[in-house]
């Protein structure tokens, strides 16, 4: 019996190490391959048209599928100081119907071409995002040309689109995530144009038809527009095609009023909005980065990827690894044509606001103060390079980051060489960017009153907000509200 | 490269390890099939457009295959999955991809469980490495078991106290399909989650975990020669699992129309699910159902969502559905939220519903109808292969949908050919009261 035991014990070890031979490969990562090199194709861009409109081709060939961006070069924060919201209001105004076509007839038309009609209104510029068939780019840009040339600004379509945006944003505002986001561009921005693109539902009721024409009639013009096609095409015959069906659409002369700078807040400071029935807590923080275009913009894109831009990135493995605070924090850098704004934002049950309020604090104080280790950079640089290519397969993303590098006019480089400038941001460069997150920051934690209340004295002072977004008071450690 | 060299080049380099590699002409991209002796089946599609490539790998494991009495088993095996392996630590798999930028994520549907990663093309090797060794040396243990089931059931019991008319879903299901496999929901009941054992894991982990239970798709850049060199390296030795008979059980329904209701506690408005049972007398029964659904349902000037959701005459809140695939048993489904608590306007929901059901059978619908059914189709169907993610995805659920894996470069002149007088034919026959089955849902 022990012997045949004995026997059995030879032959597997006996096995085991024939595998461990055979298959030693098993036990190790397996190194990369060189990397390859990224090819885009170029961006072409034609001389002004007759009627000053600019555009640019992108070709690509893989599938029959064409998208079309129409840029505005202004978004939310042109709306008028007693209409805030009007750039979106004229946004959706102009996807909506025509004096010749209603709304359900203009539904029509795009489901025929297999499209998608939507709009995207930003802070800086607006875009108007157009997906179809390739063998409907005709049928496209008649729709487009009718749409822009006969527009249908009548009281009844107002009052439906009013009520339309109202209904989302009523569905909206049940997400803390978004009312604290919503927050924090009002008070990063308080006074500042760039307010408007927090504006809040109640100013659906401002928007008028005399601030809807007049907003159309200044800003949807040619000379303040840039049209971007991906697909299988060519620049000529795109060209040929524009002109063909907008040349009657007329230029306008307009003079921007230049911004005022963006006030900076001189101390940090918590705000919470109420989000009634909210079942977990959204915090949303905001550092403004005023030197943001000063700086190398890899260079932030690295120090954010490492402090918040995926879930290996510090704030995730700390609120939500090492402590269990929350389902996910994360952090970003956005440009505006001012400045920047660097946010960080994470989803927290509502008995750890408070410490996880302070290890974001923490973790910016950190990444402010000490430069980041060299494998860390590493770590960053080869997410960034690996991770562009993916997220530019997307049709609608490909055509958003060419629309974004239009709108900022940051110049082809931006596109066709962003492993180079990501390889080039210097430990210099990147600790530069470090520094420029010790500002003082604003704070916003979203959630319900009545389970979050208690948690809230926490804080030293902290100003708290109906679900409106109207001051209430401001409590403290020492005051409590009457 | 040619395609047909491309083809001999994939069968030279694995030898004799890949039998009858085939390549797919006439296709959107280049596709070669072809299976290890182990029986992995390996689909290569080639795209050099962006530095990118996926890895899927689907197991015919989906809820179909949970056991009797075992209700998400098969989700919780997909969770499991990320719970470390021989030569890769728990979770560490997400963090080898995410290093290099790449992308991840898994999902579990009725007929399959598909694991899916993107990642930079020079990483290949990283991510075949990976999934060979789940496939293989899953370490499954009591600690992350415990862990997982807990996670599933926080999950479930979310599911079920926050989230309106998931209950009433899965009484609708058990009317619709009534056989187990096809009924039972996806994540099971918290009851049946603790009754799950490791032993239950570990036996489903061996029957549909296997190399002849699975198929590896490789899309986006990558050289080919290399690739099918790295598949031989890293799938060959995995031993093949035992043979599980996939054949479905004939099955005939009763001609009689089942209408019950339920009340959810959770429901602001009430709500009804319409169900219509389809068994296709031939492959083009499908194929018109789907431009009929199309005509239906999609896009938002198609006829359900034009006449309960416009805004001037807007009855119902939500409106869902379409064409719901479970193996071998198909229905045409329909959910629909009224948009104001009272019972009276569910019953005007559901009698547009049926009126327009009623109009699609008297009525040939216009050609340009027809035409714009098919635009919006098209758009879909290619939109499914836009990413290297896409694709494999698409290319894995085909594997195991197509009745012959070759007949790909059909689908979409299939669906095509369609006619006005097809979608009336498959009007009458499926969209009848004596093949309906109805769950009306309550609100406290």
């Amino acid at each position: 019996m022990i012997r045949k035991g004995l026997a059995v014990a030879w032959a597997l070890l006996g096995t085991s190490l024939m595998l461990t031979g055979q298959e030693r490969f098993r036990k190790i990562q397996p190194p990369p391959e060189p990397f390859q090199e990224l090819r885009l194709p170029p961006i072409e861009t034609s001389p002004l048209l007759e009627n000053k409109l600019r555009v640019s081709v992108v070709t690509r060939e893989k599938l029959p599928l064409m998208s079309l961006h129409l840029l505005f070069f202004d978004g939310e924060s042109s709306s008028p100081v007693s209409a805030p919201g009007t750039a979106t209001f004229a946004a959706h105004m102009l996807i909506r119907s025509t004096q010749l076509h209603s709304a359900p007839e203009i539904e029509n038309m795009v489901d025929s071409i297999g499209g998608s009609l939507s709009v995207a209104v930003f802070e800086d510029f607006t875009i108007v995002a157009f997906y179809f068939l390739e063998d409907f780019l005709d049928q496209a840009l008649d729709l487009l040309s009718q749409l822009l040339l006969q527009p249908n600004f009548t009281e009844k379509e107002i009052r439906s689109v009013k009520s339309l945006l109202s209904l989302d944003f009523l569905e909206m505002e049940k997400d803390p995530v978004f009312v604290a986001n919503r927050h924090l561009i009002r008070m990063e921005f308080e006074n500042h144009p760039y307010q408007n693109w927090g504006f809040p539902r109640d100013a659906v009721k401002n928007w008028n038809q005399k601030d809807l024409l007049d907003f159309f009639d200044r800003h949807y013009r040619p000379n303040n527009a840039h049209l971007i096609l991906t697909g299988n095409t060519n620049l000529q015959n795109a060209t040929r095609k524009v002109t063909h069906y907008l040349n009657t659409w007329r230029p306008r002369d307009f003079r921007a009023t230049p911004f005022p700078p963006i006030p900076l807040p001189l101390k940090d400071k918590v705000c919470f909005i109420d989000v009634p029935l909210a079942k977990y807590c959204a915090i949303s923080l905001g550092i403004q980065i005023p030197s943001a275009l000063d700086l190398d913009p890899s260079a932030l894109a690295i120090v954010s990827q490492v402090l918040g831009g995926t879930a290996n990135s510090r704030l995730f493995m700390n609120l939500r690894e090492s402590k269990a605070y929350a389902n996910y924090a994360y952090s970003k850098i956005e440009f505006y044509k001012t400045g920047g704004l660097f946010s960080a934002w994470a989803r927290v049950a509502p008995e750890h606001v408070y410490p996880s309020v302070q290890e974001i604090l923490k973790e910016i104080r950190r990444i402010g103060k000490e430069p980041i280790a060299p494998s860390e950079i590493d770590q960053a640089r080869s997410y960034l390079i690996g991770n562009f290519p993916i997220f530019i397969e997307r049709y609608d993303d490909f055509s958003e980051r060419i629309s974004e590098i239009t709108a900022f006019g940051w110049g082809s480089e931006r596109w066709s060489k962003p492993y180079d400038l990501i390889l080039l941001a210097s430990p210099e460069k990147i600790f530069a960017a470090q520094k420029s997150l010790l500002q003082p920051s604003i704070i916003v934690i979203a959630g319900d009153k009545t389970t979050l209340m208690e948690r809230l004295r926490e804080f030293d002072s902290i100003d708290i907000y109906d679900s409106k977004g109207i001051l209430q008071y401001t409590m403290g450690r020492e005051r409590s509200p009457s | 490269m040619n395609k047909k060299i491309a083809a001999f080049c994939l069968t030279l380099f694995l030898g004799s390890t890949l039998l009858a590699a085939q390549t797919i002409d006439r296709f959107m991209f280049p596709v070669t099939t072809g299976k290890l002796k182990n029986g992995l089946s390996v689909i290569l599609a080639e795209d050099d457009s962006l530095p990118v490539v996926t890895v899927a790998v689907a197991y015919r494991a989906g809820s179909i295959q949970d056991p009797s009495g075992k209700p998400g088993l098969a989700y919780l095996m997909e969770n499991l999955m990320f719970r470390g392996s021989q030569d890769v630590p728990s979770r560490e798999h997400f963090n080898f991809i995410t290093r290099v930028g790449g992308m991840l994520n898994a999902s579990t549907s009725e007929e399959m469980t598909i694991f899916y990663q993107t990642v930079p093309s020079n990483q290949l090797a990283l991510v075949l490495w990976l999934e060979s060794d789940r496939m293989r040396f899953l370490d499954l243990n009591e600690a992350s078991f415990e862990q997982e089931r807990k996670l599933l059931l926080d999950v479930v019991h979310q599911k079920r106290t926050s989230e309106p008319y998931a209950e009433s879903q899965a009484i609708f299901d058990r009317m619709l399909y009534i056989d187990f496999p096809y009924s039972h929901p996806m994540l099971g009941t918290e009851e049946d989650i603790r009754n799950l054992t490791l032993e239950d894991v570990r036996e489903f982990y061996a029957t549909y975990y296997a190399p002849n239970n699975a198929v590896l798709c490789i899309a986006g850049n990558f050289n080919k020669p290399k690739a099918s060199e790295l598949v031989a390296r890293y799938f060959e030795t995995l031993p093949r699992g035992k043979d599980v008979n996939f054949a479905a059980e004939p099955f005939v329904y009763a001609k009689k129309q089942d209408i019950q209701s339920t009340e959810d506690p959770q429901a602001l408005n009430p709500a009804a699910y319409m169900g219509f049972r389809v068994v296709p007398t031939a492959a083009k029964d499908l194929y018109t159902l789907k431009i009929l659904d199309y005509l239906l349902m999609r896009g938002r000037s198609s006829r359900l969502p034009r006449r309960l959701l416009s805004p001037d005459n807007k009855i119902a809140y939500q409106l869902s559905g379409g064409i719901d695939q479970r193996g071998n048993r198909t229905a045409y489904q329909l959910f629909v939220i009224a948009n104001n608590p009272y019972p009276y306007w569910i019953n005007q929901c559901q009698n547009a519903i049926f009126s327009e059901l009623e109009k699609l059978k008297s009525a040939f619908p216009p050609e340009e109808e027809i035409a714009k059914a098919k635009a919006m189709f098209k758009m879909d169907y290619l939109s499914q292969t836009a990413t290297s993610s896409d694709r494999a995805i698409y290319l894995c659920r085909e594997f195991f949908t197509l009745r012959n894996f070759l007949d790909l470069p059909l689908e979409l002149g299939n669906h095509w050919k369609v006619t006005a007088t097809d979608v009336v034919t498959i009007a009458h026959r499926y969209f009848n009261t004596d093949n309906s089955v109805i769950l009306n849902v309550r609100t406290k």
